[in-house]
């Protein structure tokens, strides 16, 4: 089951960018041989996913991303994080980039969440260019103990 | 000191010597020189509050760091579904050339990007000279 997938009406090809990525994350000449890791690239954000008893934590890298430029929204158990990276940068098309890695530019990513998760009290917090969404589940995805009688 | 002909201020050393941390982030940077001559680098650092940046200037080698302070939910209460990036330490280094006033140098930090202006020192700045018809 893809756990995240880009808007499909969007682009036709996206599966393939995210198979694409997939692949590319997981034999990253950097990571296996190097001793050095790159993150980012570009505006697409890495996230990381985390399932909780009661709640789904969604982390996700957004340097330089400001909160007025962030949409979070939620439906059913899909995520989306859009969002519009500036680079920050006065005049970009007169400069000559001696080096240019970080990207700039609108992201939307889309994650379809491990469980269902319930409509209110969800957050969303951004420090230091992490974003923290934290979803509690819905009563009925919550673990529930079952006594054993004997 | 590396320089390379088209007068590169910075130029990027790869796998220099340093410290071993659990995992070593390589932060992304866009590099420009604008018009009054002053270098510009501006690298993505996220996680890295404003007060865990380092920024040092040593024998000609700028170097950037800093940890990521991020915390990852308790691993006993949550399991990663999917993880995409780790907490580690962002570190960098770069030649610095001589041109550049190692005094004059200044930076920001600003929700996770850090930006630093390097400006020439003024006896390397590019200097116009008359010409005068006899």
């Amino acid at each position: 089951m893809p756990l995240l997938r880009w808007e499909t009406n969007v682009d036709p090809f996206a599966s393939f960018q995210w198979l694409r990525r997939e692949f590319d994350r997981a034999f990253d000449p950097l990571r296996l041989f190097g001793d050095a890791r790159r993150i980012g690239g570009g505006v697409f954000p890495n996230i990381n996913i985390y399932n909780g008893n009661s709640d789904i934590v969604v982390l996700a890298e957004v340097p330089g991303v400001r909160q007025e430029d962030m949409d979070v929204s939620i439906t059913g158990d899909t995520l989306t994080i859009k969002g519009r990276k500036t680079s920050g940068i006065d005049n970009e098309e007169k400069i000559r980039f001696e080096r240019r890695e970080r990207g700039s530019g609108e992201f939307t990513r889309v994650v379809i969440l491990p469980d269902r998760v319930a409509g209110n009290n969800m957050s969303a917090k951004l420090k230091d260019g992490i974003l923290t969404v934290t979803l509690p589940k819905s009563e009925a995805a919550k673990p529930k103990q079952i006594t054993v009688q004997s | 000191m590396v320089k390379k002909e088209n007068e590169k201020n910075i130029e990027v050393q790869a796998r220099r010597e340093r410290p071993q941390p659990a995992e070593t982030l390589l932060p992304l940077v866009d590099v420009w020189q604008d018009e009054s001559e002053v270098t510009h680098l501006v690298a993505e650092m996220p996680g890295v509050a404003n007060e865990d940046v380092r920024v040092e200037v040593d024998k000609g080698v700028l170097t950037i760091s800093g940890k990521a302070s991020w915390q990852e939910p308790p691993p006993e209460k949550y399991s990663p579904t999917y993880l995409g990036f780790t907490n580690g330490e962002f570190y960098r280094a770069f030649a610095l050339s001589d041109e550049i006033d190692r005094d004059k140098i200044a930076a920001n930090m600003c929700c996770g990007v850090l930006k630093l202006m390097l400006p020439k020192a003024e006896a390397a700045k590019t200097r116009r000279i008359e010409i005068t018809a006899e």
